[in-house]
């Protein structure tokens, strides 16, 4: 069998199991793939070898049964994740070289869990971007391709990458981040399904940080019952993050039943964008359409300040940004500027973080220090934290009313080309997450969902968002849209 | 301005726990190597940068 890498985290562990496969065939039918895909980028780090090794130890495991639902399965690895004695970059030229000596907690239970690394994922810069245009590895391509064209596509970001890999079948699934949508806008463009957990959900330990209050990690799939699979890998409480919940993790797989009768799904009305194109405004009116015919409640409901949450995260997410990154000084780890004669310690420092920042993470950089600084603390993030309290305070409202989940288009467009947005300005690219940034800024847990084609071939995702650690029941209502909307399509191999 | 947010507490945790505390001692320790070994210059178990002189 020579299309094993194509195949989903549920399949190869029935497989695994019934020993028609081995985790070491599966594991060299991905690396074939990856080898042949340098068209698409999405690997900047690859480690065969070490994904041999893990995979002989799997099948060890397997055999002597009682495998945990991991084992066996090869992965992508975002490169935000530290990976012990392996580049760990963030794509950026500042961490040039960086061999981190310990493993991030997610992916440490995944190794122990049995799973395998194919190697890194390219993303945008420290997570920084919509489109994979800001890696200093390049960005990462779109395996879709508009009808009759081709031109190359973004695949979405930052987690460009790893939509990337598992669209293209480079690995069963991928580890990805979302700050503000990094997980769940790359997946609707490249048709697969990402999770963002609700925040506290999933350790950040040993994960490079963006902002803190906002980062979450989660899977990135091909169907929403592996999205469950992997998440209560990677699930519960850790020590090292004081953020992460000390709750119990629930069987998320158990809770996709199929059955929503008597759930309610609100439509928030806020969501509706002036010049919103009509292929989404169908997709969305279908979506609601898809749950209702399945027994729920459709409502409507109203999210007033919806309108605020983007320019409340563009001061809330640089601001912790640039605290966050005031590590990368040239001393500890990373790129160190070479001085010249006469210079000291200010121009190592300033020279190093100039060389080594792309131009997107020095723009985050200065508007986060401003918004901090002692004369604007109040105007900017002072306020901007109190409209969160705001936005979060929307979403409280909602879902005392009972309902259950909340549907909304993932992205306003498609994927676009590589390049296009080039010469826009910034706060363009930003509206890539009108969407999604809701999400983190009340610290809910989202999903995309493939759920259709664009006028020019190319997917278009629906994005659920759930109550407060109510993961599992998002998914349940996920797997009506996946069963609905049919979406089993890939893109044509090109690359 | 647009958004009314007097008397607003501003959000700094979307989750309503308190920070956990842990006794205050030494869990970790004795990793010079490991911690240097990114460095981009270390001496005799230390990081080194240019000289500063004020």
């Amino acid at each position: 069998m020579t299309d094993l890498h194509k195949i989903t985290i549920a399949e190869a562990r029935t497989k695994l199991r019934k020993k028609e496969i081995t985790s070491v065939e599966l594991t060299e039918s991905c690396i074939s793939a990856v080898e042949e895909s340098k068209a698409l980028n999405a690997y900047c780090v690859k480690t065969p070898e070490l994904a041999r090794e893990q995979a002989k130890k799997a099948d060890e495991l397997l055999s002597k049964g009682n495998a945990p639902d991991m084992c066996g399965i090869p992965l992508g690895i975002k490169d935000l994740f530290c990976t012990k004695n392996i580049n760990s970059q963030a794509a950026s030229k500042i961490l040039t070289d960086f061999k981190p000596e310990y493993e991030s907690t997610v992916t440490s239970r995944l190794w122990d869990q049995g799973a395998i690394m194919l190697g890194k994922l390219n993303m945008d810069e420290f997570a920084m971007g919509s489109s994979n245009e800001t890696s200093v590895y390049g960005p990462a391509v779109n395996p879709w391709q508009r009808d009759g064209s081709d031109k190359k596509l973004t695949a979405g970001g930052s987690s460009g990458g790893s939509a990337s890999a598992v669209a293209a079948d480079l690995c069963l699934a991928a580890t990805g981040t979302d700050t503000g949508g990094s997980i769940r806008q790359p997946a609707a463009f490249t048709g697969i399904v990402g999770v963002k957990p609700t925040y506290g959900r999933v350790s950040r330990w040993g994960i490079i940080a963006f902002a803190s209050s906002l980062d979450q990690a989660g899977p990135m799939t091909k169907t929403v019952k592996d999205s469950a699979i992997f998440l209560n890998a990677i699930s519960g409480h850790d020590d090292k993050d004081s953020t992460s919940a000390p709750f119990e993790v629930p069987n998320f797989e158990a809770a996709i039943t199929g059955d929503i009768r008597g759930k309610k799904i609100g439509i928030p009305k806020e969501y509706r964008l002036d010049g919103m194109p009509d292929e989404i405004e169908k997709l969305w009116k279908n979506g609601a359409d898809m749950l209702r015919d399945a027994g729920a409640e459709i409502v409507d409901v109203s999210l007033p300040h919806t309108k605020y949450a983007l320019p409340a995260y563009y001061v809330l997410a640089p601001a912790e940004a640039s605290s966050n990154l005031a590590r990368y000084d040239g001393v500890r780890y990373g790129h160190r500027a070479t001085l010249r004669s006469g210079e000291g310690i200010d121009e190592m420092y300033a020279r190093t973080r100039s060389e080594g920042f792309g131009d997107e993470v020095k723009r985050r950089v200065m508007v986060g220090a401003y918004v901090l600084s002692a004369g604007f603390y109040d105007a900017y993030y002072r306020r901007a934290q109190r409209v969160r309290t705001l936005i979060k305070k929307d979403f409280d409202d909602v879902y005392s009313l009972g309902v259950d989940a909340i549907l909304t288009p993932a992205t306003p467009s498609a994927a676009f080309g590589l390049g296009e947005m080039k010469n826009e300005d910034p706060i363009k690219m930003y509206l890539n997450d009108v969407f999604t940034v809701t999400v983190n800024l009340a610290g809910l847990p989202g999903v995309s969902v493939p759920a259709g084609l664009s006028s020019e071939g190319l997917p278009l995702g629906l994005q659920l968002i759930g109550r407060p650690w109510e993961e599992g029941e998002m998914l349940n209502v996920a797997s009506i849209l996946e069963n609905g909307a049919e979406f089993n399509l890939k893109p044509n191999k090109w690359w | 301005m647009e958004v009314d947010v007097e008397g607003i507490e501003p959000l700094t945790s979307v989750s309503p726990m308190a920070l956990p505390r842990r006794t205050d001692a030494v869990t970790d320790g004795d990793q010079i190597k490991k911690i240097l070994k990114n460095a981009p210059d270390s001496r005799e178990g230390f990081f080194a940068v240019p000289k500063v002189m004020e």
